[in-house]
Parts: structure tokens; sequence; C-alpha cells
């Protein structure tokens, strides 16, 4: 009896199949059509619409502003500009003010605690010189810059005026093989790279949403402005003559931006065609009519929602790092420390790239945070060249306030105008901090795509390093 | 600081970015080759022939020697050792210099061609490849995927009966319907049709009928036909075809009350300040970008009109159903749209 139930069922299901042949490849979408189409009829009869003519009629004319041929452009510049003027001009302060807090006073305090309570030197500079210390100058110098940008940008988010800026730059990352809104995960690329790659989730065709969160990395970030600014101001500044100084070397740091967002084209470009051809795409762009932002609403989602995830995620990896810095520093094998050893055998290799091995550490041990890079390299300089008297001593990183004191240290530890010009490539291409690792493998769910986003840039950047350093021998010497 | 010097150094630097990229090109660098070179096994020369020798039978044309060595791209002296073996393995036969498919081989030639459609009809809907990418892809597939697998894909799909290019795909029980239709180029003057199916190979003739913008379900109307050439109106635009491309294009005759084809409009023609109302979505659009614009209110029946363009040209924003929407322009070459029949009535256009 089941069993001819069973056949019975097959022959129903295959006859239903046979007779879908005879409907035609077209059936489908047919239906789905007429089944809208009888629902826009239907509410056309019956539904009245209260009109919304005098609001979008305002829209549109806004719209006809934003994006016009000739104002369209600047407009945008200008508002972006100002996002970002009033970003770092407003971070300064408190910046300074919580180093001063965490750092110069708060690490001191700690010491001298750790001391009274007889601590062991060990533990006390793995817990308070490393792990402290680096979870410090983390929030010290990335909460101030993030607290300012992400609410600046939300609100334009909120206004509506950011949709506007995808649909005129969308024509650039079309050709380039992506979305317009990418020039929104671009630019919040400038303030954490972290957050743009989760500002990408915006783009809901997957294959331009992957291609806008590999190369976010792209954009140079919060965290490497100030080594660019400080690299660019001692050796380029320093290699033009003193009235040039200040132009030349924030050209050259605006230079570094410009390179990141070519690169950041061209790599889109590129994965379109290769890797991520086969995605699915589909695009669209909505154009919300404009409202009066909800200000307080803004504040707290960017600060919680984005400040405050960032930094947590941030710090958590900082801890750790920050006790890998300290040990590797401390921990010898032999005469040397484990950082000593790594520079040595490192230094012959990283010198084809015109780089060195201190440059190269750092990077590997700063993962969590660009931010902790310039510190990391100083200490490390100090320590293999063996200078005495400068710095806090083995694995404690320091910032020193004269950039004169500074750039005497980096020439001390061999640094010319190659290396500096090297770093500041290095720096724009190189794997992203592990909060963005992080993030990207979140976000992505693979860690396929993680990899690559992780190694590409490395990649580029040894290339480039390669080609500028051998071309530059060739050429200058 | 350097010991070797830097000329030498960039040349070998210059030589190793060759080497990487000579070995990671897609489809043609070194682990493109070695990846096909792995796929393209004796078992799949096998597999090939089958559904070449399935094809023939379907179509009721003879299948001999050469064309199969032709059609497999491999010698002569290859394809009659192929041949023996297939015989030898009792999945084919062989009858007057003419082979045929024995009662085991076809299922498995039926099955072959059931994961190739299947996946074709993936490729078309579900990733972003290109008409000219899907068969060479899924050439490659047919040979790695279990029928199981090929059933799972097939009913996260729906269950599909069409691949792509218009051809049923065979039911999982080995079903096919009988053939249908005719070569376009066997049509008379002034016959209306409809394009049941697209021939994708050989690839050139494939390339440039896409070109042209043909699909399966198109209607067209033969305007002339002589020894050398077949015109014919599709979507209302004059096409030209040589008789050998187009007996790549098979049609169904559609009885003579059947609407004149007319040609459409396309939404990209649609000036700042115009109103429509859209015919439909060509099926060149197809799997996601197809449901975004049906989800978006781009269904028949819909006002649309042009707001804005993008500071940089393209995009241009369009209202549909009372939001602001922005399509590239080569999306909006895909929609069809009937300028004459927008209404100028209020009410819709708040809609």
């Amino acid at each position: 009896m089941e069993k001819t139930q069973q056949t019975q069922r097959e022959d129903i299901l295959s006859l239903a199949n046979n007779l879908r042949w005879d409907l035609g490849m077209d059936f489908h979408d047919t239906i789905i059509e007429s089944i809208y189409e009888d629902a826009s009829k239907i509410a056309r009869k019956t539904a009245r619409l209260e009109s919304d003519k005098p609001a979008y009629s305002l829209d549109l004319k806004i719209d006809r502003w934003v994006t016009s041929r000739w104002l369209g452009f600047p407009i945008m510049f200008l508002l972006l500009a100002l996002v970002f003027w009033i970003t770092v001009s407003g971070a300064n302060y408190p910046s300074g003010l919580l180093a001063k807090l965490l750092i110069d006073m708060g690490h001191p305090a700690l010491k001298s605690l750790a001391a009274a309570a007889g601590l062991p030197w060990w533990l006390d500079g793995l817990l308070i010189d490393g792990a402290y210390l680096s979870m410090a100058w983390v929030i010290a110098v990335m909460l101030p810059p993030m607290a300012i940008f992400f609410p600046l940008f939300t609100l334009l988010e909120d206004l509506g005026y950011l949709p506007r800026v995808a649909f005129n730059m969308d024509n650039l990352f079309r050709k380039a093989g992506a979305h317009g809104k990418q020039a929104l995960t671009l630019s919040m690329g400038f303030g954490c790279n972290a957050a743009g790659v989760i500002a990408a989730r915006v783009i809901d065709s997957p294959r331009e949403r992957l291609i806008a969160i590999i190369t976010n990395n792209f954009s140079l970030c919060n965290g490497r402005w100030p080594t660019q600014i400080l690299i660019a101001t001692i050796f380029i500044g320093g290699a033009v003559p003193a009235h040039w100084a200040g132009l030349v070397s924030a050209g050259a740091v605006v230079g570094i931006a410009v390179l990141g967002i070519l690169f950041s084209l061209v790599v889109s470009w590129g994965l379109s065609r290769t890797v991520l051809k086969g995605e699915a795409s589909a695009f669209s762009l909505e154009l919300p009519p404009y409202r009066p932002p909800r200000i307080l609403q803004t504040l707290y989602t960017s600060l919680i929602d984005r400040t405050i995830f960032v930094l947590w995620r941030a710090v958590v990896f900082a801890v750790p790092a920050g006790m890998v810095i300290w040990l590797v520093a401390n921990v010898h094998i032999g005469e040397l420390s484990l950082a000593e050893h790594f520079i040595r055998i490192t230094n012959p290799f990283t010198l084809i790239f015109g780089l060195n091995g201190v440059i190269l550490l750092a990077y590997v041990i700063a993962i969590p945070a660009n931010e902790i890079v310039i510190p990391t390299i100083l200490m490390l300089t100090v320590l293999s060249a063996g200078m005495a008297g400068v710095g806090e001593g083995a694995g404690v990183m320091f910032e020193l306030d004269s950039v004169a004191d500074t750039e005497n240290i980096l020439r001390g530890g061999g640094w010319t105008l190659l290396t500096a010009i090297n770093l500041m490539l290095f720096s724009l291409l190189h794997n992203p901090c592990s909060t963005t690792i992080y993030t990207i493998y979140k976000e992505t769910n693979s860690a396929k795509w993680t990899l690559v986003a992780t190694f590409l840039p490395i990649v580029l950047g040894l290339v480039v390093c390669f080609f500028t350093t051998q071309l530059w021998l060739l050429l200058v010497n | 600081m350097n010991s070797t010097h830097p000329g030498a150094s960039l040349l070998i630097g210059v030589a190793i970015l060759a080497v990487l990229l000579w070995a990671l090109w897609p489809k043609r660098g070194l682990l493109a080759l070695l990846n096909r070179a792995r796929m393209n096994t004796r078992r799949a020369l096998l597999e090939d022939a089958l559904k070449f020798l399935f094809d023939c039978e379907y179509k009721g044309v003879s299948c001999g020697l050469n064309s199969i060595a032709g059609n497999l791209n491999i010698s002569a002296d290859k394809a009659a050792h192929l041949l023996n073996r297939l015989r030898a393995m009792g999945l084919i036969r062989m009858e007057e210099q003419e082979f045929f498919l024995t009662d085991t081989g076809r299922p498995y030639a039926l099955r072959i061609v059931r994961v190739h459609r299947i996946w074709e009809r993936y490729l078309a809907d579900e990733t972003g490849m290109g008409p000219m990418e899907w068969h060479g892809e899924a050439d490659l597939q047919e040979h790695n995927m279990s029928a199981e697998a090929a059933d799972e894909l097939a009913a996260r799909m729906g269950n599909p009966v069409f691949d792509p290019h218009g051809d049923p795909i065979p039911s999982a029980r080995g079903e096919l319907p009988a053939h249908r239709g005719r070569a376009l180029s066997t049509l008379r003057e002034g016959d209306i049709a409809q394009i049941l199916h697209i021939e994708d190979e050989p690839h050139t003739i494939y390339e440039q009928l896409t070109a042209l913008g043909l699909y399966p379900g198109m209607q067209v109307y033969v305007m002339d036909i002589t020894e050398g050439k077949v015109s014919f109106a599709a979507n209302g635009e004059e096409c030209v075809l040589t008789p050998l491309f187009a007996s790549s294009v098979t049609v169904e005759l559609l009885p003579e009350r059947a609407p004149l084809p007319q040609k459409y409009e396309l939404l990209s023609s649609l000036k700042l300040g115009e109103k429509a109302e859209v015919v439909g979505i060509s099926p060149n659009c197809r799997g996601q970008q197809r449901r975004r614009l049906m989800d978006l209110g781009v269904v028949p029946g819909t006002i649309i009109s042009a707001e804005l363009r993008s500071a940089s040209n393209d995009p241009v924003a369009y209202r549909i159903m009372g939001a602001t929407i922005a399509i590239r322009k080569d999306q909006a070459s895909l929609i069809f749209i009937n300028k004459k029949e927008a209404l100028p009535n209020e009410q819709t256009s708040g809609l």
C-alpha cells in the first residue's frame, strides 16, 4: 500500500515537472509581474495619497544643487574637508589631556604602586609597561578623533546628504567595478578602517560589498596620519629649504592619502575582474528625502555603536600585544633580547625594501593599532642601537615631545630620507590592524576574504617599497 | 648599504613579479592551466563524448567519427580510441559508421547534461558571471559534481526547468521533453516567431548573437530571407545574420494573430522631467538584479519619471512609487517603457 502511494506520488511529481516544460521559461516572471501589476492597479484605484508635493519639491531643489555638474563636487569636497578639519583640530587638546592623564601621570603612579606592593620586576613590567601602557596609548590617541569624526559623519548621513555623495561618485566607482556607496566607506575609512568595514553594510550587492571591505584599508586611517605627519616633517620637510618645509611635508602626506585612494580604485578594478568576478552583483541606490538630523540620537548611536565598539575591540587586542612588545624586548637568548635577534636577522632582508628590521618588527608586534607603531619604533631603535639616556627602558614604549629629539633617535638608528619615504609608503600599504582584520572576519564570515584583505596590502606594500628603493638607488646614487 | 647593484635587483624584482603574474593570471596563468589539466581527465573526455552523442540524438542529427573528433577538439585517432573504449563499456553502439547511445549510455549522458544545465542556470541567476563564461565554467563543473549535489543545487533554485540558453533541463529521473522548434534560417518572410533556444557553441557565433541582444523568449519578425542573409526585427531593431549564424537560433512559429512585436523604448532614453509607463524588464537582466528592480516597483504599469542626473552624468535618479531611486545607465537600458501611455494623471504620480 505504502509502496504504491510512493510511486503514485512520484508519478504526480514527474507529471507536474513535465508540464512545466510546456509553460515556457518566463512563466515565473510573468506570474510575479502580474501579481505586482494587479496590486498596483488596485492601489491606484482605491488608495488616495496625501500629496507629498511641497516637501518633495524642496528636496528636488536641494538635490539639483548638490548633484549639479559644476557645484556637486566642490560642495562635496568642502563638506568632507570641513569634517576632517574639525576632527583634526578638535582632537588635539583632548588627546593631549588623555595622554597626560593615562601615560604621563597614570603610568608612574601605577609603577610606584607596584613597587610599594613588592611586585616582581617581570610581573610589573609585563602588566604595567606592557599591557597597561599599550592600552593607555590606544585610548589616548584613538578615542578623541573618533568621538568627533563619527558623530559628524553620522550627522551628514542622517541628514540624507551621504547618499547624494554616492550618487555623484558612482560613475567613477562603476568604472572600477565597485558601488558608488564605496565613496562613503572610503571616507569613513579615513576615520577608522574597522568602522569603514562595518559601514560597508550599506552596500547591498554582495560583490561590491566585498570590494569595499577589502579595499578599505587603503584609506589612510586616523591612526596613521600622525605617523605620516611626523616622518614627513622630519625627513621630507628637512630635505628642502626651511621656508618650503611646511608646504612640502604637508603635500607629501596628502600625496600619500591620494595614493591610497588611487590604490583603492585600482585594486577594486582588479578584484572585480579577477577573483570577485563570480560574485553576484545588484546595483541600486535610494536617495532618501532630506530630514532634520536627530542630534541626540545621532550622538548616542555614533558614540556607542561606532566609537566605543571600535575602541573596545582595539583595547582587547592592545592588551596582549602590549605584553608581547614588553616580552620581546626583555626576554633574552644569550646576550641579546628576542627583539634584537629578530632585528639582526631581518635587517639584510628588509634593506632590499628600503626598510629596516626595527620597522618590520614594529609592524608585526604593533598590529593591534597603528597608533602605537611610532612609540614601538622609538623604543626598539633605542634598544637595538644601544643608545644611553633616552627612552624609558627595554619594552617601554615612549614618544618625545620634541620633534628634533625624535629625529636624533631615528637618524641614530640609521634612517635616511629613503627609509622615511618607504616607511610612509609601508604605513599606507600594509596589513590592516588586528581590530580591522577581526571586523573583516565578522562582516564577511569568511577566512578566505579575511586573508586576502590582510595579505594583499602587504604584498603591494613590499612591491612598491622594493621598486621605490631600487629605483632610488639607481637614480640618486 | 646594498651589496647587489640596484639595476640587478630591479631586474630580479621585475622577473619575480612577471613569474608571479604569469602563475596567477586568471584563465591563462599557470595555476589556471594546471587546474584545467587536472579537470580534463580521461573521464571528462568520455563524458563529453557521451554528452555530444546525446545532443545529436536529441536533435535527430547523425553523428560520425569526424564530428565527434571536431566537437571534442581531439585528433581522429584519439577519437577512435575513445569510441572503442565507450563501446567496450557498453555505453554506445555503432551502425554503419554512425554512433548511437545504448540504453545504459543514455542515462549516463542525461546525468551529465543535467548537471551542466543546472550549473549554467546557477551561474546566470546567482553569480555575476557573464553569458560568455557560463558554458566553459559548466563544462568544468559537470564532471565534478555528484547527481545528489546537483539535485540539491536545483532544489535551492526552485527546480528550474530551462537553462539560460533555453534548453530544457532533464529531470532527476532522466526525462526530457521532445525537441521543439526549428532553425531561424528555415523561416519565411513575414513569419512571426519566438526564440526558444540559442546555441552556445561555437563560442564566436554565440558571442555575436549575445551582442545583438537576442535571448530566449524574444519575439522576432522575419523581414527578408535570401540565400546570403536573414534579416529580421527583434524588439524593434533590425538584425541581419548569415544563414549559418541564424541556424544557431531555434525558434517556434507563432500563430498569425499574435500581436506584432513592437519596438519598446528603453528607460535610459527617458529625459529629465519626462514620464513613462514600465512595460517590462528584459530577460537579460537576471537573478538578484531583476528581483531588486521588481522589489523597488519596476513592474508593468508603474509610472516612472526621470528626476536627477548625477554630477558625473551616470546614474540617473528616477521617481518610482514615491521613492527616488538611482539606476545606472546599463541597467536602465534593460527596462522597457512606453512613453505614450503614461497618462499625466496626478493621482498616479504620487503613488
